[in-house]
C-alpha cells in the first residue's frame, strides 16, 4: 500500500498528544528526521485548526457557531460563557467560536478540549469546562448510538455483502455500469454528478495505480446524514468502494472521515477488521486473486477537506487547497492517478440497487425521482434527526411530517433545502420536491439534504451573515476572491446588521455586493469560494424589507442584531483561525 | 479553421474572435500571449509553475465560471474570450479586493514606482476601493540585514514561495495559516533574519508589490575611492561564490560589493580604525601587523614624598608580570589567522576574508593590513557578506580555510591546549564544526546537557547565571576564549548560559572528541580541572556573597565586590578637586578618576572601576586585549592597540586612554619607522604601587576614603540609608 501523507499527521499528532501543543524544537527535530524543510511542516500544521502551534488553555471552550447551533441560542450561550469565566487568565480559559461539529440534531453543540458535548446550556458546559480546569479526563456523550434499521438496507438478515461476493466470482463489471448507469444514481454529496461516468471514466484510465476515495467529510452546516449512514450502514459504504475498487481497477480505497466523528471512525474500523478477517478487503479477495485495500483516513479538520480536490491534498499530507480543475480527479486524483471519489450515501446507495434492481429504485421514489435520500433536519424543527424518506417527497412533509413541524407552535417562516450554499427558501415554497432539478428550478439545490428550519422569530439577514461568516472562516485563502472577498462580504452585511446607512449607501453597496457576488461565483477556484453569495443573494431575493428594515431604519423585525450578546460578539469575530 | 485540418500536436482555438493555432498542452494564458493578446496577472510569472491563485487572468472559455487561462490548457475548438463585461467586471472586482488591503503606495510603489497591483489598479481606474479595509495589521518583519518584509503588502500570489522553491531550492518560504489571516512564513514562522532563509534575494525579485524588497543598508555605496571598481552583476555571478544569488539581488546591491587594487605597499585598512567593510583577496598578498606597542602602561616611582610625581611607562610582560594576565602565545584578530605575542606579523592571501568582525559587527579594525605585493580584493559591507556566508560553495571554502590554517594555532594559542599532538589537531580538523549564532541566540541554556566544547572565533558570547534577582554576567568571552569544559568535566549539564552578543561564531568540538583529547592528554586535563575548579570556586563565593546581601540592591547598584571603592564624604567634601588632580599627577597628567557617581546618603562613590556585573568595556574589544579574570577583575593585556572602543563603551567613564610617544611603521612611507603618538587603555590601579592612593592621600579634608564594597553596603542596607 502507498504511504499517504497521515505519515506528516500521524507525526504531528503524536507530538500534539505528547505536549498538548506543537514546540517549535519538536518541529524542528521532526524536520530534520523526515528531510521536510520547516516551512512546509509550518505551512500545513498552520492550516488545521486541529494542530495548536502554542499551548493550548487548560479549557478550550469552542462554541458551535453555524446555522443549527446559532438558531438555538449559540450566541447567547457563547456570551453567558465569557460572562462566567470572566476575568480567568487565557491560559486557564478559552472561548471561541467553532465551525459546524455535526451535531445539528442535538443543538447546541460546545466543544471542549476537543470533546464534543451536545444540547449544552450554560450551567453544564461550565460544569465541564470546570472539570477539564481541574484536569479531569472528559468523555463524550453519544446520543443514538441504538441500532436503527433503515429501508435501505438490503440484506435483512446476517449475510451482507452479497452484491461484492458476487461480483468477485463474476467479474461482471461491465454490468454493475450499465446497472447504475441505467439508475441514474448522482452523486449524494452536493454536486450531483452521475456516479457511472465517474467510475467508467476511471475504469478506462490506462494506468495501474488508482483510488477509490469515499468522501465521509461532511461539514456544512446542518449535514449529517453521513454520520447516520456510517453509524448504520457502515457495511454498505464499505460494500460500495469495494465494488468501485473492483470495477475501476482501483487497489486501494481511502475512506476519509472528519475528526470530530470519533464513534463512527471505531465503527467502521470495526467492520473493516471484520471485511479483512473474512477475505472481503485484502489480498486475494474470496481466493480470487483481486485486491482491495481499504483505511480509513482521518481529517485533520476544515470544511474545505470536502472539497474533492483539497481532500485528496489533504491525504497528500499538504495544506487542504482545493486544485485547479481540469484535470479532475478521475484523470489526475490521488498522487495525480485517476481516483473515484463518491460522497458515503452515493457508495451505500450502489448496493442497494445492484442488489434490489433498477426498478425497485425507481419505484423508491415520488413523483419521478429516484431512490430513497438521507436528510438532517434540524434549526427549530420539533423533532430534529436524521430522516430517510423517497426521494420527490414535497419539503412540507418532511418538515411537518417527518420533523414534527416547527417548534414551540410558530410558524415556519423559511428553510434552507441544504445548508447554507442552498440559501433560504420562504415558508411559501414548502411544496416543492426534495429533488434536484425541482430545487434547482426553485433557485436552490439538493446538494446534501441538510433541512435547517427557521422559524417566523428568525431574522433572515442575521442567517445570511452567519453563512457567510461561515464560509469566510473555512475559506482555505489560496485565491483572491474568496479569501479576501468572503471577508469583505462579512464586513459590508455585518455594517448593514448594525443598520443606520443613508440611503444612497445602500443603494452603492448593493451594486457592491452584486459585482462582489459576480466576482466571487465566477473567479473562485472551488465551489466554496463559488457559493458565498448564495445565502445573501436569496435573503435579498426573498426577504429584501426584512434587510431594508435593518439598513435605512436601524430596525431588526425578529429584535434581535441590535442586541448587546450579537454587538459584543462581533469584535472577537475577525476569523477563527488565530 | 476546420479541425480536420489541424496538424498533429496542435489546437485550433479562437481567442477575441481570432483564430489561433498552438501546441497540445499550451496555457490559454500562453496561447493568448503569442498571439499578441496581453492578459493582466499577478500570480504568474513565466519561469515558475502557473498556480492560478490571483484569477486576474480570467477569460470565459464558455463553462459555467470563468477560468484563470494561466492554468487552463487550450482544447480543440476552445472560443476564448479575454475581454468581454463580464471577464473585465470580475478583475476589476479582485483588484478593488486586493487594494482595499493594500498599504497604498507601499514600499516598491515608493521605492522604485513599480508595485504590479498599484499599476493595474491604477490602469483599471481604482482609486478609492469601494469595500472595508483590514483592521487586524498583519505586521512588517525588518530581521533580515537584506530584504524588508511587509506582510500587509503581500497578496498571497505565491511567486516568492515557488521562487524560494522551484527557482532556488532553498525550501525557506510558505504559506501559513488559513483562509483571510493567511501569510507567508519563514521556517516555523521565524522573523527572516532569523530563519534558514541564505538571502539570495530570490523571493524579493518575484514578489510584485512592497510586501518583500530591498533593503537599504546605511551607506550602502561604499565610496568609489581610488582603486576601486563597480562591476556588473553578470561579472560577479561568475565566481563561485556567488553561484546561487539572484543577478537582480546584486544588481540591487550595486553599491555594497566594489574590486579594489591595491599597489604594493598600499595600506588596506588600519587597527583601531573604524570601518564597516570586509575584504576577500581575489589575487596578491597582504601582511597583517599590529604597530601598537605589545605592552601594557606601570606606573611607578614616589613611594615616600609627598606629592611626588609618578611616571607611567609601557612595559612588556616579561619586564612585568601581572598575577592576572592570560598568558595567551597568540593575539586573535579579525582574520582567519593569529598573530603571535612575540612577532604579531601574519601573511594573508587569496581566498583569504577578513575584517569580518568589523563588518557584521562594526567593531574597529583589529590589525593593520598592508599589501605586500599588488593585490586585488573584494570589499563588501553587510548585507553582501550575509549573502555570501549564508552561501554553501563559500562557506565552505571559509570553513576549509580556517581548518587548514587557523584551527591549529586557534587550538594552541590556549596555553593549555599547546601539548596537543599534532595527529589529534589533524584528528580535530576533520570534526570540528564552525557554528554561527546570531545576536541574542542561545548557544547553551543553563540546565542542558552538555555535549560540546567551544572555542570562540568571531564576535561574543555572554556567559550568565540566573539568579533569583536576575542574571549576573559572569564573563564577555571573545576570540581565543573557550566554554563549555565545566559542564563536559562536571555533572554534563550547563552550569550557565552561553549566548551570543553579537554575530557569533564559534568552534564546536563534539563532547567525544573532547573525552578523548582529556583522556589522551593529562595535561590537558589538568589544566582544564584546575580551571573549572577555579570557576566553581568563584562561583560559590559570589553565591555566598549574594546571599550575605540581597542580590537585587547589589545588581542594581552595578556594584560588585573584590575591588575597593573610593568613596567621599559629601559633609566633608568642599569639591576642591585635589582627588582628581592628584590621579592626574600619578599617572602622567592622565586622571583615572571623575568626582561623580552614586550616592548614598552623604556618601559618593566615585566613579573608578567597578568591575560591573555586566562589563560593557568588554565587548567589542576587536583583539580581545580587556578581560575579565577568575576574580572578576579587569585586566588591560599587552595587545591593546588603543582604539579606545572600551573607554566609550564604559558607562561610568572609567577606562581612560593614555598617550605615548612610541617609534612606529611610518604610514607614509613603509618600512620606515618615525615618532608617533600611541594610546594605551587603562582603568583605576588603585595606586598599587603606593601605600595609599593617591587620591586619598592628597584629600586635605579627609572625605576621600578607600572602602570595602560588602562591608560599605551591608552598613548601607543596616542603617536604611536610601540610595539616591
Amino acid at each position: 500500500m502507498r504511504e499517504t501523507g497521515a505519515v506528516i499527521f500521524d507525526d504531528l499528532r503524536a507530538i500534539q498528544l505528547r505536549h498538548g501543543f506543537l514546540p517549535k524544537a519538536e518541529l524542528e527535530a521532526l524536520s530534520a528526521r523526515t528531510q521536510t524543510p520547516l516551512y512546509q511542516i509550518h505551512s500545513v500544521a498552520s492550516f488545521y485548526p486541529h494542530f495548536h502551534l502554542m499551548p493550548p488553555p487548560r479549557a478550550e471552550i469552542r462554541v458551535c457557531a453555524d446555522m443549527s447551533c446559532h438558531l438555538n441560542g449559540a450566541c447567547e450561550l457563547r456570551a453567558e460563557m465569557e460572562t462566567r469565566f470572566a476575568g480567568l487568565a487565557k491560559s486557564d480559559v478559552e472561548i471561541r467560536d467553532v465551525s459546524c461539529l455535526g451535531r445539528c440534531d442535538h443543538a447546541p453543540a460546545v466543544s471542549i478540549n476537543d470533546r464534543i458535548f451536545t444540547g449544552m446550556n450554560a450551567e453544564t458546559a461550565e460544569a465541564i469546562a470546570r472539570a477539564a480546569m481541574r484536569g479531569e479526563e472528559l468523555h463524550e456523550d453519544h446520543p443514538q448510538t441504538q441500532r436503527v434499521e433503515c429501508a435501505s438496507d438490503p440484506y435483512d438478515g446476517p449475510e451482507k455483502y452479497r452484491v461484492l461476493r458476487q461480483l468477485i466470482i463474476n467479474k461482471d463489471y461491465d454490468e454493475v455500469l450499465a446497472t447504475l448507469k441505467e439508475s441514474e444514481l448522482r452523486g449524494m454529496g452536493g454536486a450531483g454528478f452521475p456516479t457511472s461516468m465517474k467510475w467508467d471514466l476511471v475504469r478506462k484510465q490506462p494506468v495501474a495505480e488508482k483510488y477509490i476515495v469515499c468522501n465521509a467529510d461532511e461539514s456544512e452546516p446542518g449535514t449529517i446524514k453521513d454520520r447516520f449512514i456510517m453509524t448504520h450502514l457502515a457495511h454498505l459504504v464499505i460494500e460500495g468502494m469495494a465494488i468501485a475498487g473492483l470495477v475501476t481497477g482501483a487497489k486501494q480505497g481511502i475512506l476519509y472521515i472528519r475528526h470530530e466523528y470519533h464513534l463512527q471512525e471505531e465503527i467502521l474500523g470495526e467492520e473493516i477488521r471484520r471485511c479483512y478477517r473474512v477475505g472481503l478487503l485484502g489480498k486475494n479477495l474470496q481466493g480470487s486473486g483481486l485486491d482491495f485495500d481499504l483505511s480509513v483516513f482521518v481529517s485533520p479538520g476544515g470544511y474545505i477537506c470536502g472539497e474533492e480536490s483539497a481532500l485528496i491534498e489533504a491525504i497528500e499530507g499538504h495544506r487542504a487547497e482545493p486544485r485547479n480543475k481540469p484535470p479532475f480527479p478521475g484523470v489526475n486524483g490521488l498522487y495525480q492517478k485517476p481516483t473515484v471519489i463518491n460522497n458515503v450515501e452515493t457508495f451505500a446507495n450502489a448496493p442497494q440497487i445492484l442488489m434490489r434492481g433498477v426498478d425497485w429504485y425507481k419505484s423508491a421514489g415520488q413523483g419521478g425521482s429516484r431512490g430513497l435520500k438521507f436528510v438532517g433536519v434540524s434549526g427549530h424543527c420539533a423533532k430534529p434527526g436524521i430522516y430517510e424518506v423517497p426521494m420527490g417527497i414535497p419539503m412540507r412533509e418532511v418538515l411537518f411530517g417527518y420533523a414534527g413541524g416547527v417548534r414551540g407552535g410558530r410558524q415556519l417562516k423559511a428553510f434552507a433545502p441544504s445548508g447554507p450554499s442552498s440559501g433560504y427558501l420562504p415558508a411559501s415554497m414548502a411544496d416543492v420536491r426534495l429533488d434536484f432539478k425541482a430545487l434547482a428550478d426553485a433557485g436552490s439545490m439538493l446538494g446534501s439534504g441538510a433541512i435547517v428550519v427557521c422559524d417566523d422569530t428568525t431574522c433572515m439577514l442575521d442567517m445570511a451573515l452567519n453563512a457567510v461568516r461561515f464560509y469566510r472562516n473555512e475559506s482555505c485563502g489560496k485565491c483572491v476572491p474568496c479569501r479576501v472577498g468572503s471577508q469583505k462580504m462579512v464586513d459590508l452585511l455585518a455594517r448593514w446588521s448594525q443598520g443606520s446607512v443613508a440611503e444612497a449607501q445602500y443603494r452603492a453597496d448593493l451594486g457592491l455586493l452584486d459585482e462582489l457576488s459576480h466576482a466571487m461565483a465566477q473567479a473562485s477556484i472551488c465551489g466554496l469560494g463559488q457559493i458565498v453569495p448564495a445565502p445573501i443573494q436569496s435573503v435579498l431575493k426573498h426577504f429584501r424589507s426584512e434587510v431594508d428594515a435593518h439598513v435605512l431604519r436601524g430596525e431588526c423585525p425578529s429584535g434581535m442584531c441590535m442586541s448587546a450578546a450579537r454587538r459584543a460578539g462581533e469584535a472577537n469575530r475577525v476569523g477563527i483561525r488565530p | 479553421m476546420a479541425a480536420s485540418t489541424t496538424p498533429p500536436g496542435m489546437v485550433d482555438i479562437t481567442i477575441d474572435g481570432a483564430a489561433v493555432r498552438v501546441p497540445a498542452g499550451t496555457t490559454v494564458f500562453d496561447a493568448a500571449r503569442m498571439n499578441g493578446v496581453t492578459i493582466p496577472t499577478l500570480c504568474h510569472l513565466q519561469n515558475e509553475t502557473p498556480v492560478g491563485v490571483c484569477r486576474l487572468c480570467l477569460v470565459d472559455t464558455g463553462a459555467r465560471v470563468l477560468a484563470a487561462s494561466c492554468v487552463r490548457p487550450v482544447e480543440p475548438g476552445m472560443k476564448v474570450v479575454t475581454n468581454s463585461e463580464k471577464v473585465l467586471s470580475a478583475r476589476k472586482t479582485l483588484l478593488e479586493l486586493l487594494m482595499a488591503d493594500h498599504p497604498a503606495p507601499c514600499a516598491r510603489q515608493t521605492n522604485s514606482h513599480d508595485c504590479e497591483l498599484e499599476t493595474l489598479a491604477q490602469a483599471a481606474g481604482i482609486t478609492e476601493p469601494r469595500f472595508a479595509k483590514r483592521t487586524v495589521a498583519r505586521g512588517q518583519d525588518d530581521s533580515s540585514l537584506s530584504i524588508a518584509v511587509d506582510h500587509d503588502a503581500c497578496i498571497l500570489c505565491d511567486r516568492c514561495i515557488r521562487g524560494c522553491d522551484e527557482v532556488r531550492t532553498n525550501f525557506v518560504l510558505g504559506r501559513m495559516g488559513k483562509g483571510y489571516s493567511a501569510g507567508i512564513a519563514f521556517d516555523l514562522n521565524s522573523p527572516m533574519g532569523d530563519s534558514t532563509c541564505v538571502s539570495c534575494g530570490e523571493c524579493m525579485v518575484s514578489c510584485p508589490t512592497g510586501a518583500l524588497t530591498n533593503k537599504s543598508v546605511t551607506g550602502t555605496a561604499i565610496a568609489e575611492g581610488p582603486g576601486a571598481e563597480g562591476f556588473e552583476a553578470e561579472e560577479l555571478l561568475k565566481f563561485p561564490v556567488f553561484k546561487g544569488v539572484s543577478g537582480t539581488f546584486l544588481e540591487l546591491n550595486r553599491g555594497a560589493i566594489v574590486k579594489r587594487r591595491f599597489r604594493k605597499g598600499e595600506l588596506i585598512c588600519k587597527e583601531g580604525d573604524f570601518g564597516s567593510t570586509a575584504f576577500y583577496i581575489l589575487e596578491g598578498r597582504a601582511r597583517v601587523s599590529i604597530s601598537t606597542p605589545i605592552a601594557h602602561v606601570k606606573t611607578q616611582g614616589g613611594s615616600k614624598g609627598l606629592f611626588k610625581r609618578l611616571t607611567s611607562t609601557l612595559v612588556g610582560r616579561e619586564e612585568d608580570t601581572r598575577a592576572e594576565e592570560a598568558g595567551d602565545k597568540t593575539i586573535p584578530i579579525d582574520a582567519a589567522v593569529d598573530l603571535s605575542y612575540g612577532n604579531p606579523v601574519a601573511e594573508l592571501g587569496p581566498g583569504d576574508l577578513f575584517g569580518e568582525m568589523t563588518c557584521m559587527n562594526f567593531y574597529p579594525r583589529s590589525a593593520t593590513v598592508r599589501a605586500e605585493s599588488d593585490v586585488v580584493a573584494y570589499e563588501m559591507l553587510r548585507n553582501v557578506l550575509d549573502i555570501m556566508m549564508k552561501n554553501k560553495t563559500f562557506k565552505a571554502q571559509i570553513d576549509e580555510t580556517y581548518r587548514r590554517r587557523a584551527l591549529e594555532n586557534h587550538l594552541r594559542g590556549v596555553p593549555m591546549f599547546a601539548d596537543l599532538a599534532p595527529d589529534f589537531i589533524e584528528h580535530l580538523k576533520e570534526t570540528v564544526e564552525l557554528q554561527r549564532f546570531a545576536p541574542g541566540q542561545a548557544i547553551a541554556r543553563q540546565g542542558d546537557v552538555a555535549d560540546s566544547f567551544y572555542l570562540v572565533r568571531i564576535g561574543f558570547v555572554k556567559i550568565s547565571e540566573n539568579y533569583p534577582g536576575g542574571e549576573l554576567v559572569l564573563a564577555y568571552l571573545s576570540r581565543g576564549d573557550y566554554f563549555g569544559e565545566i559542564g563536559l568535566l562536571g555533572g554534563g549539564v550547563r552550569t550557565a548560559n552561553c549566548t551570543a552578543l553579537d554575530h557569533v561564531e564559534v568552534v564546536r568540538i563534539p563532547g567525544e572528541d573532547f573525552r578523548q583529547m582529556v583522556e589522551r592528554f593529562p595535561t590537558v586535563r589538568r589544566g582544564l580541572e584546575l580551571v573549572a575548579e577555579e570557576r566553581r570556586f568563584a562561583n560559590q563565593q559570589r553565591l555566598e556573597m549574594i546571599q550575605g546581601v540581597p542580590i537585587d540592591q547589589f545588581l542594581s547598584q552595578g556594584l560588585m565586590e573584590a575591588q575597593s571603592l573610593l568613596v567621599l564624604d559629601l559633609q566633608n567634601c568642599t569639591r576642591c578637586d585635589a582627588c582628581v588632580n592628584a590621579c592626574a599627577d600619578a599617572h602622567d597628567g592622565v586622571t583615572r578618576l571623575v568626582r561623580d557617581g552614586l550616592r548614598f546618603d552623604h556618601y559618593l562613590v566615585a566613579t573608578s572601576c567597578r568591575q560591573c556585573r555586566d562589563p560593557l568595556c568588554m565587548v567589542g574589544c576587536p583583539v580581545g586585549s580587556i578581560r575579565r579574570r577568575n576574580s572578576l577583575e579587569v585586566i588591560i593585556e599587552d595587545w591593546c592597540i588603543g582604539c579606545g572602543l572600551c573607554a566609550r563603551n564604559c558607562p561610568y567613564g572609567n577606562i581612560n586612554l593614555h598617550p605615548f610617544e612610541v617609534m612606529a611603521e611610518d604610514p607614509e612611507n613603509p618600512g620606515r619607522k618615525k615618532a608617533t603618538i600611541k594610546q594605551k587603555a587603562t582603568s583605576c590601579d588603585l595606586c598599587t604601587h603606593l601605600k595609599e592612593p593617591s587620591c586619598v592621600y592628597a584629600c586635605p579634608h579627609d572625605a576621600a576614603h578607600r572602602v570595602e564594597p560588602r562591608q560599605f553596603f551591608q552598613e548601607v542596607i543596616h542603617q536604611g540609608w536610601k540610595i539616591k
